[in-house]
C-alpha cells in the first residue's frame, strides 16, 4: 500500500520565486476610470487611436459581467482596489543594458534569467516585463539584421503604430470576453514580435513576466505577427512575489499566421500560488488566442500550468486558410487548494483544416483541475479533422479532475475524435520501480513525467528540462 | 403558450392533486427553464414553445398499437386507459401501487428536484391528472415481458406519469413505447426504484407523425447490486427531449445504456444524461448514437459525476454520431467529473460520416451505393436495436428505420 502522506510530502516544495525586489517603483492611484486610461495612455505616450481603443473598451467592459460559468469559488474582485500602472522608476532613456538597475538585473539574475551580456550565450532573445513595464530587451541588433522587430509593445506602439493599428484586437477583439475587454483599457506593456516574409527566426524569442508588487494587477498584452514563409519560436515564462492577498493576472496574447507561416508558442506559467491553506495567490485570467489566416499557417500553443491560485486560460486557434494546423499541447498541474480551468478552442472555419488537442491534467491536494474545450467544425470546414486526448491523473482522494469538451459539427465531410481518460499513479508500478532500487519520489516523479511526456517533447528544449524539474518540484511531498 | 399562462396564474386548482399543486407552486416563480443554462442552451426554443401551444387533454382518443401482441402471456398496459391491474403468480406479483405509496415516492422526488435539471418533470406532474398517472410494484422472477404504452392525440399536449417499484430480488423485461400523432406533444415522465438485487431490461421507443413533439424523462434509482440495462430509440419528432438521470444509491450497481436518436427534416432530437455514483464499485457502460440528416440538429449531452466516496467506479461512455448532410448540425457534450481517485473513468466522441472506404469496397463487390449506405446504416442501427428488449423479432424496427432513411 502506498504510504498516502508520503506521496503527500513530494508536493510540499516552498516557492522558490517568492522573494519581492526592494525597488522604488512608480505608481498611480488604485481604480478605474476614464481619467486613469488617459494617464496610462498618457505615460506611455501613445498616439489617439490607441487612447480610443482603450477607451472604446473601457465602456464595453463597463456593460459586461463578470463571467461565472467555470463555476471557479473565489473572493469577489474589487477592480477599483487595483492600481493600474506600476513600473521601477529609472533614468528615462536606457541606451544599453548597463543602465538598468542592477537590482533589476539582479532580480532576473535571481529568476534565471539571462539579461546581461556575459548570460547572453543561451542564443534566447528576451523581453523582461516588470510589473507594467519592459525592462529590457536583449539581442535586439542580431534580430534586426533579419529584419525581425523583437520590443515591448510599449516600443511598438511609437516604431511602428502602422502594424499596431492594422492588428492590435484583430484577433481577439475588445468586446470578446470580460477580462479581454478590461485588458483592452488598461493593458500597460508586454511583447511584440513581427516576423517578416521568409524569415526564419534565427533564435528563440522569450519573455518574462515578473509581478513585483502585491497592489497592482498585471496587464500585458502580446502580439505576434508572422508574414508569409516565416516561423518562430516563443517562450513564456512568469513568477510573482509570495503575498497574502491576490493578484490579478489578466493578459491578451494574439497570434497572426500568413500563408505558410508556423508559430510556436510556449509557455510556462509559474505564478504564486497561494499557500496551503489557499491565502494569497496569483489569478490567472488570460485571452490567448491565434489565427491562421494563410494557407497551410501553422499555430501551435504549448504549456505547462503548474502556478496561479486559480488559472483560466483558453489558448485558442482560428483556422481560417485552407489546410491550416492547430495544435494545443497542455500539462497542468494544480495543487493544495488551486483550481484551474484550462483547455483550448480549435475553430474550423477553412476547408481541410486540421487540430490536435493533447491535454494532461494532474491534480492532487484539495485542487480542482478541469479541461475545457471546444471543437468546431463550420460549414465550410470540407475534409477538415480533429484529434483530442484529455487524460487526468488524480493524486489523493480529495482532489477533483473533470472534462467538459463541446463538440460541435456542422461538417458532414469532417471527422471529429474525442477520448478522455482518468486515472491514479499505479501501485503496482511504483511497486516495480521501488523494488529496482529507484527511491519513492523519484519513482512518483518519473511516473508524472511519463504522463506528460507527449507534452514536454513538444516544448522546446530548455523549457522541457525546465518543466520537469518544475513538475518534480511541484509535486514534492503530494504522492503517496 | 396557454400552459405557462395558467402556471403564471395558476388557475383551475380546485380540482388538482396536491402533487400538482406543489408542482404548480414550483414553477410559478420561473415557469420557464432558463434558456442559458447548460442544459437548455440549444435547445431550439420555438419548437419548445410549439410543444407548450397545444392545449392540456386529460383523455385521450384511441390509438393503433403499431404491432401485434406476440404472445398471450404479453402484459400490455396503456397509461390513462386499463390502469387496474393485479396479478398474483406463482412466481410473481404485479400491483397497482397504493394511493399512498406512490404521493410519499413522489413527493420524495420532488424535493429533489432543481428548476433546470428537472423542469420537464415539474411541466409533467403538474399537468397530469390521476388517471394518467400509473403506478407499479413488481416482485418474482419469471416475468412475462411487459409493455406499457403512452401515446398523445392531435392537436393537444398529454402528460403521462409512470411510477415503477422493482422489488428485492426481482428480474423483468420492459418495453416502454411512446407514440406521437400529428401535431401533437406529448410528455412522459418515468419514475423508476430498483430494489436490491433486482434487475430490468428497459427498451424506450418513441416516435412520432409528422409535427409531434416529445419530453420524455426518466428517472432511476439504482440499489445495491441492482442491475439496469437500457435500449432506446427517439425518431421522427418535430421536437423531442430525453432526459435521463440515474443514481446508484450505495454503488454496487451495474449500469448499461444503449440510446440511438435519427433526426430529418428540420427536426431537433436531444439526449441529455446524468449518472451519479454514490457508493463504490459502481459500473457504467454507455454509448449513445445519433444520426443528422437534412436540416435537422441532433444534441447528446452526458455527465457522469463521481464524488469522493464512489471509490472503484468503471465507467465508460462513448457518443458515436454520424452527419449525413451539409445543413444537419450535431452537438455533444460527454463530460466527467471526478474526485474519487482510485477509478476507471473514459469517454470517447466521434464526429463523421459513413466510412468511404467500406462503401468502396462494397461497390466493387456490385453493391449499388444506395444498397451499401444501407447496410452500413442497419450495422450501426443493429447494435442498439438488439438492446431494446422484446422487440427484437417481432417488431422490426431495423425495417422501419431503414424504410425511412
Amino acid at each position: 500500500m502506498v504510504n498516502e502522506n508520503l506521496v503527500k510530502d513530494v508536493v510540499k516544495e516552498p516557492y522558490k520565486y517568492g522573494f519581492v525586489t526592494d525597488i522604488e517603483t512608480e505608481k498611480i492611484e488604485k481604480g478605474l476610470n476614464e481619467d486613469i486610461i488617459k494617464l496610462i495612455s498618457q505615460k506611455k505616450e501613445e498616439p489617439k487611436f490607441l487612447l480610443n481603443f482603450r477607451l472604446k473598451a473601457f465602456k464595453k467592459w463597463q456593460k459586461m459581467k463578470e463571467p461565472d460559468w467555470a463555476a471557479l469559488g473565489y473572493k469577489k474582485i474589487d477592480y477599483q482596489d487595483i492600481i493600474y500602472y506600476s513600473a521601477p522608476k529609472q533614468k528615462e532613456k536606457i541606451s544599453s543594458l548597463d543602465e538598468v538597475d542592477p537590482k533589476l538585473l539582479e532580480t532576473f539574475d535571481k529568476l534565471g534569467i539571462p539579461l546581461t551580456e556575459q548570460k547572453k550565450l543561451t542564443n534566447v532573445a528576451v523581453d523582461a516585463v516588470f510589473d507594467s513595464v519592459s525592462i529590457a530587451t536583449t539581442f535586439r541588433e542580431e534580430l534586426a539584421e533579419h529584419g525581425v522587430i523583437f520590443c515591448s509593445i510599449s516600443e511598438a506602439v511609437k516604431n511602428h503604430p502602422d502594424l499596431i493599428e492594422k492588428y492590435l484586437g484583430t484577433v481577439v477583439p475588445s468586446s470578446d470576453n470580460y477580462f479581454a475587454a478590461l485588458n483592452s483599457a488598461v493593458f500597460s506593456d508586454g511583447s511584440f514580435v513581427y516576423i517578416p516574409k521568409g524569415v526564419t527566426c534565427p533564435m528563440d524569442l522569450s519573455s518574462y513576466f515578473r509581478i513585483n508588487s502585491g497592489d497592482s494587477g498585471q496587464f500585458e498584452r502580446t502580439l505576434i505577427i508572422a508574414e508569409e514563409s516565416s516561423s518562430v519560436s516563443y517562450l513564456e515564462g512568469c513568477t510573482a512575489p509570495m503575498f497574502d492577498t491576490n493578484t490579478l493576472h489578466a493578459a491578451v496574447v494574439e497570434l497572426i499566421a500568413l500563408d505558410d507561416a508556423s508559430i510556436k508558442y510556449s509557455t510556462v506559467q509559474n505564478w504564486y500560488a497561494g499557500d496551503e491553506e489557499g491565502i494569497g495567490g496569483i489569478f490567472n485570467f488570460v485571452t490567448k488566442r491565434g489565427k491562421c489566416l494563410g494557407k497551410r499557417s501553422k499555430i501551435s500553443w504549448s504549456q505547462v500550468e503548474t502556478g496561479s491560485a486559480i488559472t483560466w486560460k483558453y489558448p485558442s486557434c482560428l483556422l481560417l486558410g485552407e489546410e491550416s494546423i492547430g495544435e494545443f499541447y497542455s500539462v497542468a498541474l494544480t495543487n493544495n487548494l488551486q483550481q484551474a480551468d484550462t483547455g483550448t478552442k480549435m475553430i474550423h472555419i477553412g476547408p481541410k483544416t486540421k487540430s490536435t488537442i493533447v491535454s494532461k491534467g494532474i491534480s492532487a491536494g484539495n485542487s480542482k483541475n478541469s479541461y475545457r474545450g471546444l471543437v468546431k467544425m463550420g460549414t465550410k470546414a470540407k475534409g477538415s479533422r480533429n484529434y483530442s486526448q484529455c487524460d487526468s491523473m488524480l493524486i489523493g482522494d480529495q482532489a477533483s479532475a473533470n472534462t467538459f469538451p463541446y463538440i460541435k459539427s456542422q461538417q458532414p465531410n469532417s471527422e471529429i475524435e474525442h477520448e478522455a481518460s482518468t486515472c491514479r499513479i499505479s501501485e503496482d508500478q511504483l511497486f516495480y520501480l521501488q523494488s529496482r532500487g529507484i527511491e519513492f519520489e523519484e519513482a512518483v516523479s518519473m511516473m508524472v513525467s511519463g504522463f506528460c511526456r507527449d507534452v514536454f517533447n513538444q516544448l522546446p528544449m530548455e523549457f522541457a528540462a525546465e518543466a520537469d524539474k518544475l513538475l518534480a518540484l511541484k509535486l514534492e511531498g503530494s504522492v503517496g | 403558450m396557454e400552459i405557462i399562462e395558467k402556471i403564471k396564474t395558476n388557475k383551475s386548482v380546485d380540482n388538482f392533486t396536491e402533487i400538482q399543486k406543489i408542482c404548480l407552486h414550483k414553477l410559478q416563480s420561473s415557469p420557464l427553464p432558463n434558456p442559458k443554462s447548460e442544459l437548455w442552451r440549444l435547445s431550439n426554443k420555438s419548437k419548445l414553445s410549439t410543444f407548450l401551444e397545444y392545449s392540456v387533454n386529460e383523455k385521450d382518443s384511441k390509438f393503433d398499437i403499431p404491432y401485434p401482441k406476440n404472445s398471450q402471456s404479453t402484459i400490455r398496459l396503456i397509461i390513462g386507459e386499463n390502469c387496474q391491474i393485479k396479478l398474483i403468480e406463482k412466481n410473481y406479483s404485479i400491483e397497482k401501487l397504493s394511493e399512498d405509496e406512490l404521493q410519499k415516492y413522489i413527493k420524495e422526488q420532488i424535493s429533489f428536484f432543481k428548476q433546470n435539471e428537472n423542469w420537464s418533470d415539474l411541466l409533467n406532474l403538474s399537468l397530469s391528472c390521476k388517471n394518467n398517472i400509473l403506478g407499479l410494484k413488481i416482485n418474482g422472477s419469471k416475468i412475462p415481458p411487459i409493455e406499457i404504452f403512452s401515446h398523445a392525440s392531435s392537436n393537444s399536449l398529454n402528460a403521462k406519469t409512470l411510477v415503477i417499484f422493482l422489488e428485492k430480488n426481482c428480474d423483468v423485461e420492459l418495453l416502454q413505447v411512446n407514440l406521437g400523432k400529428e401535431n401533437s406533444s406529448l410528455s412522459q415522465s418515468t419514475f423508476f426504484c430498483l430494489k436490491e438485487n433486482s434487475s430490468v431490461n428497459h427498451g424506450v421507443v418513441s416516435y412520432g407523425e409528422n409535427r409531434s413533439n416529445l419530453l420524455n424523462s426518466l428517472n432511476v434509482i439504482q440499489q445495491k447490486n441492482s442491475a439496469y440495462n437500457l435500449g432506446s430509440l427517439h425518431f421522427k419528432f418535430n421536437y423531442a427531449r430525453f432526459e435521463i438521470s440515474i443514481k446508484q444509491s450505495a454503488g454496487n450497481a451495474k449500469t448499461n445504456i444503449k440510446g440511438m436518436q435519427i433526426t430529418k427534416k428540420d427536426e431537433q432530437i436531444s439526449t441529455y444524461t446524468k449518472i451519479e455514483f454514490n457508493g463504490p464499485n459502481g459500473f457504467l457502460d454507455q454509448i449513445n448514437k445519433s444520426l443528422a440528416d437534412d436540416k435537422s440538429h441532433a444534441i447528446f449531452e452526458g455527465s457522469i459525476i463521481v464524488p469522493k466516496i464512489a471509490q472503484r467506479t468503471d465507467a465508460s461512455q462513448l457518443s458515436r454520431n454520424l452527419l449525413l448532410s451539409n445543413l444537419a448540425q450535431i452537438d455533444t457534450k460527454p463530460q466527467l467529473e471526478i474526485i474519487a481517485d482510485d477509478v476507471k473513468c473514459k469517454h470517447g466522441a466521434t464526429i463523421s460520416q459513413l466510412n468511404e472506404e467500406e462503401l468502396f469496397y462494397m461497390r466493387t463487390r456490385g453493391i449499388t451505393l444506395t444498397e451499401a449506405s444501407k447496410l452500413q446504416l442497419s450495422s450501426y442501427f443493429q447494435e442498439i436495436i438488439s438492446f431494446i428488449p422484446i422487440s427484437k423479432d417481432k417488431w422490426d424496427l431495423l425495417d422501419k428505420l431503414l424504410n425511412e432513411n
